[in-house]
């Protein structure tokens, strides 16, 4: 980012440039600010204690609850396990390492309901694996360890490719040095590796929390949409609004956004923070 | 730096705290509670009438308090996600056939037909609702093949209701005297071509329509009278001189119901042909399945010239070979797409 802002800058004098700046906004404003203002216009539009009454409604304080709970475990568990897998494949060598390499990242690739049918198909009633364990009453599937499956699956790659990079450029001198000194381990990680990856914890605990949050296409598979068990949010306002509810879908939609916006301030804010240090 | 931290911290704090019931009520799990998996429309009755009734009246006999856990979704919908493991301990399907796929799978094992009245719950007839004033003149199945009609349908792949408006627009080509397959088979074909929007549920076409879309929809009675009832249907009622009565069964899922747990299910199913229950299903704009004079009770419902149920068709099973899946998807969805 610092690189091109210090490229000199080659400004064209087109003679239409004010028509072209109107025609980019003419172009954005329907396509990505006005379908988020929409949210927030229909939620405040029969007064805000309707809109208070719809967010405090049962139905949608669980799914709120269920849905922010989910995002603070899912980024609990991807935050140890991408950082352990971004550890080995930053210091170890072994086989088949490659192939491991594409696969672990191509949960940003595959679509969620992909995800979700193919976790139903695993760990179902019905699936591979899971038939085997139905009769001994372990059924993930459409309960809360169902969705946290998925969800640390679908958001595994954002955890990754946060830590990732900073591990392996990580000098190893550091780390000797701590050896050296008679650290073990443990002690080495906890206060040479660690403290280094601090900033990249959060922004990955942040897209993760953020992706979680908002998961829709792999949960709606394997959740059952179970109202005040297993109903998240996305679920909730999908719900609310095929059954006509479009208030009750509204109010939880503005809550997500509102949400998302904080979110990606605080990581527009760490970054652009960060970046001058790196340089 | 600090402040920021503190704020994060705060945030953390404020996290755990809003979100802690989540792991409450998993260990709180006992007997007494009911997961009812419904269709669509019956969302309002069932979560709004039926359950606190009988809720009230568990109570007064055996003073125990039961907590409900609901979804609603499509019939196929909701019996995919059951046979997929989702933990129903009852199901409220919009058509028998569902229960037989369940009974397939092996997840029910006894024969709820020998329930009373088959296990049907309560009915509603297929009806259309089409835009203020009717502009285009829409009444009978027969009108909807005219060419520039757009029609918003339920899916016959996820919707009960959708297998019904099959069977009903159908009957209303086949049944009445001239009538034949082959007419039916034209007719349809040409009904749905002009299908412009298939919602996933009757509850999510009826949604599609108020958005805007079409200038009719096929769709349960019900749907029409609940909100004639309340005053704020914006739209008129069609009634077609033939076509069918949706019947809606009530099943307790055998493979979900630990044996502590029968008695309660029991219980409930029973209430569903209690007098009480039925009257609160003709008040959300259903027709009792026990005493049609019960229907009396809301003026609103219309009158059909010429019913039929599916056994006009040899019942679900044969009516699913040779209507749904012979004629629907073999024939008609392919021609359509064409």
């Amino acid at each position: 980012m610092n690189n091109t802002l210090s490229l000199p800058r080659v400004r064209l004098r087109l003679p239409w440039r004010g028509m072209l700046i109107s025609i980019l906004f003419l172009i954005l404003f329907p396509l990505l600010i006005m379908p988020i203002g929409a949210i927030f216009v229909f939620a405040t539009r029969d007064g805000l204690s309707r809109f208070i009454h719809a967010l405090t409604g049962e139905g949608a304080q669980f799914a709120l609850r269920l849905s922010l709970f989910v995002a603070m475990i899912t980024s609990l568990l991807n935050s140890i396990l991408g950082t352990l897998t971004a550890y080995i494949f930053a210091n170890y060598r072994f086989p088949a390492k490659r192939p491991l390499g594409i696969l672990i990242n191509l949960p940003v690739a595959i679509p969620t309901v992909v995800v979700g049918t193919s976790l139903l198909l695993l760990w179902g009633p019905i699936g591979l694996v899971g038939r085997y364990f139905d009769p001994l009453g372990f059924r993930p599937m459409f309960a809360i360890g169902g969705i946290l499956l998925a969800h640390v699956f679908v958001t595994f790659p954002y955890m990754l490719g946060a830590v990732k990079p900073v591990l392996d450029e990580l000098e190893v001198t550091y780390e000797e040095a701590a050896y050296t000194m008679g650290a073990g381990r443990l002690k080495t990680f906890w206060y040479v590796i660690l403290p280094s990856l601090r900033g990249a914890l959060f922004t990955g605990t942040l897209l993760t929390f953020a992706h979680s949050l908002g998961e829709f296409g792999a949960t709606v598979m394997v959740s059952g949409n179970l109202r005040l068990r297993t109903q998240t949010a996305p679920l909730y306002i999908f719900s609310q609004f095929e059954a006509g509810n479009i208030e009750a879908a509204n109010a939880v939609a503005a809550v997500l956004a509102i949400l998302s916006f904080i979110i990606f301030f605080v990581l527009l804010h760490v970054t652009e923070r960060e970046q001058p240090d790196e340089a | 730096m600090t402040l920021s931290k503190i704020i994060a911290a705060l945030c953390f704090l404020l996290l755990i705290a809003y979100t802690w019931p989540i792991v409450i009520p998993e260990a709180g799990r006992s007997s007494n509670t009911l997961v009812i998996y419904g269709f669509s429309i019956l969302e309002e009755v069932v979560t709004a009438g039926i359950l606190p009734a009988f809720q009230k009246r568990w109570k007064e006999q055996t003073g125990q308090e039961i907590r409900f856990y609901t979804s609603f979704a499509g019939s196929g919908t909701v019996m995919n996600q059951i046979r997929f493991g989702a933990p129903a301990d009852v199901a409220l399907f919009s058509n028998a056939l569902d229960a037989y796929r369940l009974k397939g799978a092996g997840l029910i094992r006894h024969d709820w037909t020998a329930s009373p009245h088959k296990g049907i719950i309560n009915r509603t007839p297929i009806i259309l609702i089409v835009r203020k004033g009717n502009p285009k003149g829409l009444s009978r199945f027969q009108d909807l093949e005219r060419p520039g009609v757009g029609i918003v349908h339920p899916d016959p792949q996820t919707s009960g209701g959708a297998l019904w408006a099959l069977l009903a627009e159908y009957g209303a080509f086949d049944l009445p005297e001239g009538g034949s397959a082959a007419a039916a088979r034209e007719g349809m074909l040409r009904l749905w071509k002009n299908v412009i929007v298939l919602g996933s549920s009757a509850r999510a076409a009826r949604t599609q329509f108020e958005m805007g879309f079409g200038d009719a929809l096929i769709t349960y009675e019900q749907e029409a009278v609940k909100d004639l009832t309340r005053g704020k249907f914006n739209h008129q009622v069609a009634v077609p001189d033939w076509t069918i009565y949706s019947e809606h069964p009530a099943i307790a899922i055998d493979r979900n119901v630990p044996p502590e747990k029968a008695p309660l299910v029991q219980a409930f199913l029973d209430f569903l042909w209690t007098e009480e229950a039925q009257k609160i299903f003709v008040q959300y704009g259903f027709r009792s399945i026990t005493d049609e004079r019960l229907d009396a009770e809301n003026p609103y419902f219309s009158t059909v010239p010429h019913p039929f149920t599916v056994e006009a068709f040899g019942g679900w099973p044969r009516a699913n070979a040779d209507i749904v899946e012979g004629l629907w998807r073999n024939q008609i969805l392919e021609e359509v797409h064409r």
